[in-house]
């Protein structure tokens, strides 16, 4: 006994080691993890040419890691040790007040660069056609909900990000979205997720009666339309965090009765066509992430037709994930919106705007992926 | 494969421990020999053929000194250069013909292009090192010959030390390659420095490391004093990581029955840069003095030659540690300040209050990594100035706002840091060695580090190799 109690340490260093193994060994391998919502890897196929070229030991490393036992759990408990040990955003997520996640300020690596690609974009269909381009950009979670932000945290900056782009656009017109969206965060409603980086159905809502001034329709009412809660949303942020602990959040269905009979939805991606007559796909209300309930979630390109829409105008909407839950609302504006990704959609622009007889193009963006993607030059 | 990773703890290390102990004694160096080159291949398993070729080479070498030492000394001196040749020609290829070429190229009239060069493999440093140890070992007959090339393998391959040290020299482990007897105890004292080392890798030099990433990217506007704060989060990344690579080591060692000497003895207590390099990265530091210094004559012939030979030694300790010239400019700031201190600032140093002393040093220290951090990949001398500057433009802005927002979120780690750095905890840990608590403190640590390691590693936070690259 006596024995065993000064080898202790090995027996605890073996034991743990061994179990590890056993249980990596044995325990049954999920192909999804809902709350990190990401696909994990797969055992890797054993091949001499996988070995030699690094792709088997770099696979199974990822296998190893991606299904070790309680991975949920070691992830959870390190950011929250983290957390205690004053470090609130050891995955570029802040843990803010009253269940904020909140993603910390974005590098504006691309951010010059991608404002004069739109600004070029703008001279440019102006002379082919004279298409007036407005562009809007959402800013940040942390800028608008800043009194949710832990004390110390990285300085936001979307002041000078805005102030940039007032100057770069020339040809451009540039609807601001700062101020409104403040003044409804100010006045008591919840305009972000506080589990995810978007801007919640309200949020969104603001931004249309905000842009309705610089396209030119008169936006509906609160009233006009149905709103459904729907419980249970974790967001992004959520799931890059590993705040396991933070409360779900509603996602909201704003449903305008007046037209769904009238609208259509035509997505386009690779080969595979889906048409549906409803904007909101609620198939996706049985996931973790529901956001994707708006327009079915991100693909190269959209249609929408609304047979009685307010105007007969076409518009074309070049944009982020951000627009889904925007673009339902404009629809009762437009005959036709086409969306267009440039992250996954690669054919001229300019182009789809004279043959396609745009009327109007909306680039909507939100600040983080303005300021860091890299597929916006592909416009023009 | 790096010990700090959820594939060597959870899969090599268990499976490699148990069939060690349930094979036999006699299969047991063949069987360390067949797992350090899955081990070293894992990842790159092409050079495996590199640390074949090694044994083979240095092996032979070996013997043939050993067989002409007596008979025919000219041949055995032969063999003897064709080591070092081969050695110093593969570690020459691999890791500094690049540097030769561009340097060539700023020669007028001189435009070689430079070919796409193989990834250095890892580790190569170390091992060349080591096996040149060998071949000098048996020509001085400081070491005797190891006539089975399996167990010669195997120390040329051995996984606890192969890819950053300690550089352990063949007389140091010859008598163990063959006699050495795995005791309970030594497994028990190795899993409690094993697990030293993974919280110094892990929870500290980690955490440092991810908090000088993240200030690098602000840099300018950091203020001088998160300037500081930057590079000295760097300096406890580099110590922890590298000496808690050295911990690990021992400690896999002492599980596998093996005795390595210690690398690092707390270098940031030093009260002067000779005593620093006394306690920093060790067997280096006896590599060099053993097999270059000494054999130049170090000190027996005269002062110009000593202090010719100190430029050489560290010269060479520079150009180890990398294929830029700033690890050269980093060797040669030690070499001038260590011949400085010996012939000038020693006998004023000796009378000064002992916090100037730790002052001085530390000093020297921080601005030795500074020099050391910014090679030609990370920015090279514009950047190694810029961060110089922004370290003593003391009229300017003292802290940014994300510096301190780092360093507010690193805060306890950093004071761990500075604990960690000193020899406070080993102290109060020797007054209850001996008591009927130290087992129960010993698996109490070892494992809380285990299960924050783990979440550590699970979560896949920032988790680099400093000395990989060397």
């Amino acid at each position: 006994m006596k024995k065993l109690y000064k080898h202790l340490p090995a027996v605890i260093f073996g034991g743990f080691i061994s179990v590890m193994l056993i249980l990596l060994i044995v325990l049954p391998k999920k192909d999804f993890s809902s709350s990190e919502k990401r696909y994990l890897e797969k055992a890797p196929a054993f091949s001499l040419s996988a070995v030699f070229s690094g792709q088997f030991e770099k696979s199974f490393e990822n296998f190893i890691s991606d299904h070790t036992a309680g991975r949920n759990f070691w992830v959870g408990f390190n950011a929250y040790f983290n957390k205690a040990m004053g470090n609130n955003a050891p995955k570029g997520v802040y843990f803010g007040k009253d269940g904020y996640l909140i993603n910390d300020p974005c590098e504006m690596t691309n951010f010059s660069r991608n404002a004069s690609y739109l600004e070029e974009f703008a001279a440019d269909v102006k002379q082919r056609t004279g298409t007036p381009v407005t562009v809007a950009v959402a800013p940040s979670t942390g800028y608008v909900c800043a009194d949710k932000l832990p004390k110390f945290h990285n300085t936001y900056h979307d002041d000078e990000a805005f102030a940039e782009l007032r100057e770069t656009f020339k040809t451009a017109s540039f609807a601001d979205l700062r101020s409104c969206l403040q003044t409804a965060y100010a006045d008591g409603n919840q305009v972000f997720y506080r589990t995810d980086h978007h801007w919640t159905a309200y949020g969104a809502f603001t931004a249309y009666r905000e842009l309705g001034s610089a396209l030119g329709y008169t936006p509906n009412d609160e009233s006009a339309y149905t709103k459904t809660p729907y419980p249970g949303f974790y967001g992004t942020t959520y799931s890059t965090s590993g705040f396991w602990m933070v409360p779900s959040e509603n996602i909201e269905v704003w449903d305008n009765p007046a037209n769904d009979e009238t609208v259509s939805v035509t997505i386009t991606d690779g080969d595979k066509v889906i048409e549906q007559k409803d904007m909101f796909f609620y198939s996706h209300l049985d996931e973790d992430d529901k956001y994707p309930v708006y327009l079915d979630g991100n693909h190269p390109y959209t249609v929408i037709k609304n047979t009685k829409a307010t105007s007969d105008k076409k518009l074309m909407v070049i944009k982020d994930s951000f627009a889904h839950s925007l673009v339902p609302y404009l629809a009762d504006h437009y005959s036709e919106i086409i969306m267009v990704d440039l992250r996954y959609f690669a054919n001229p622009l300019s182009d789809i705007v004279e043959k396609e007889k745009v009327d109007q193009v909306l680039v909507l963006y939100s600040l983080d992926n303005l300021a860091t993607d890299d597929s916006v030059g592909r416009i023009g | 494969m790096v010990f700090s990773s959820l594939l060597f703890l959870f899969v090599y290390l268990p499976i490699v421990l148990l069939s060690y102990y349930i094979c036999p004694r006699k299969w047991r160096n063949l069987l360390l020999f067949a797992v350090n080159l899955i081990f070293y291949g894992w990842g790159e398993p092409i050079y495996v053929s590199l640390m074949i070729i090694s044994t083979i080479v240095d092996y032979t070498c070996g013997y043939f000194i050993d067989k002409n030492r007596d008979s025919n000394p000219k041949v055995a001196k032969r063999f003897l250069i064709a080591s070092m040749v081969i050695n110093l020609s593969m570690l020459g290829f691999f890791k500094y013909s690049g540097m030769v070429l561009k340097t060539l190229n700023l020669l007028p009239f001189i435009n070689i292009p430079i070919p796409n060069l193989p990834a250095l493999p890892i580790g190569i440093s170390f091992y060349t090192f080591q096996t040149m140890s060998y071949s000098i070992d048996v020509y001085r007959r400081e070491a005797p010959v190891q006539k089975n090339v399996i167990t010669f393998g195997t120390y040329v391959s051995l996984f606890p030390q192969l890819i950053a040290g300690p550089i352990v020299r063949y007389k140091d482990v010859a008598y163990q390659l063959d006699h050495r007897r795995e005791t309970l105890d030594d497994f028990t004292k190795g899993v409690c420095i094993f697990c030293v080392g993974l919280a110094k890798k892990v929870l500290i030099a980690n955490q440092m490391g991810a908090m000088w990433e993240a200030m690098r990217a602000t840099g300018q506007d950091n203020g001088w004093l998160g300037a500081w704060l930057g590079i000295i989060a760097y300096s406890f990344q580099i110590y922890f990581d590298f000496s808690g690579y050295s911990d690990m080591a021992c400690g896999l060692g002492n599980m596998l029955g093996f005795e390595f000497l210690k690398n690092f003895n707390y270098p940031y207590i030093s009260k002067s840069i000779t005593e620093f390099w006394r306690r920093w990265h060790i067997s280096l530091g006896t590599w060099f003095r053993e097999y270059v210094y000494i054999p130049l004559g170090g000190n027996r012939k005269g002062i110009v030659r000593q202090m010719l030979n100190l430029l050489i030694v560290w010269f060479l300790t520079g150009l180890w540690h990398g294929a830029s010239y700033n690890f050269i400019l980093w060797g040669l700031y030690f070499g001038l300040l260590l011949v400085l201190e010996k012939f000038i600032l020693k006998k004023w140093l000796d009378k000064a209050p002992a916090a100037v002393q730790h002052i001085y040093a530390l000093f020297f220290i921080i601005i030795g990594w500074v020099i050391f951090f910014f090679s030609d990949d990370m920015g090279g001398m514009t950047a190694l100035w810029a961060q110089l500057r922004s370290m003593f433009s003391f009229g300017g802005v003292v802290i940014g706002n994300n510096a301190l927002t780092l360093v507010m979120s690193y805060l306890p780690v950093l004071l761990i840091a500075c604990v960690a750095s000193t020899p406070l905890g080993v102290k109060l840990y020797e007054k209850v060695k001996e008591s009927a608590a130290a087992p129960a403190l010993q698996t109490v640590y070892c494992g809380i580090v285990l299960f924050l390691s783990t979440a550590f590693l699970v979560a896949g936070s920032y988790n680099p190799f400093i000395y990989f690259r060397f």
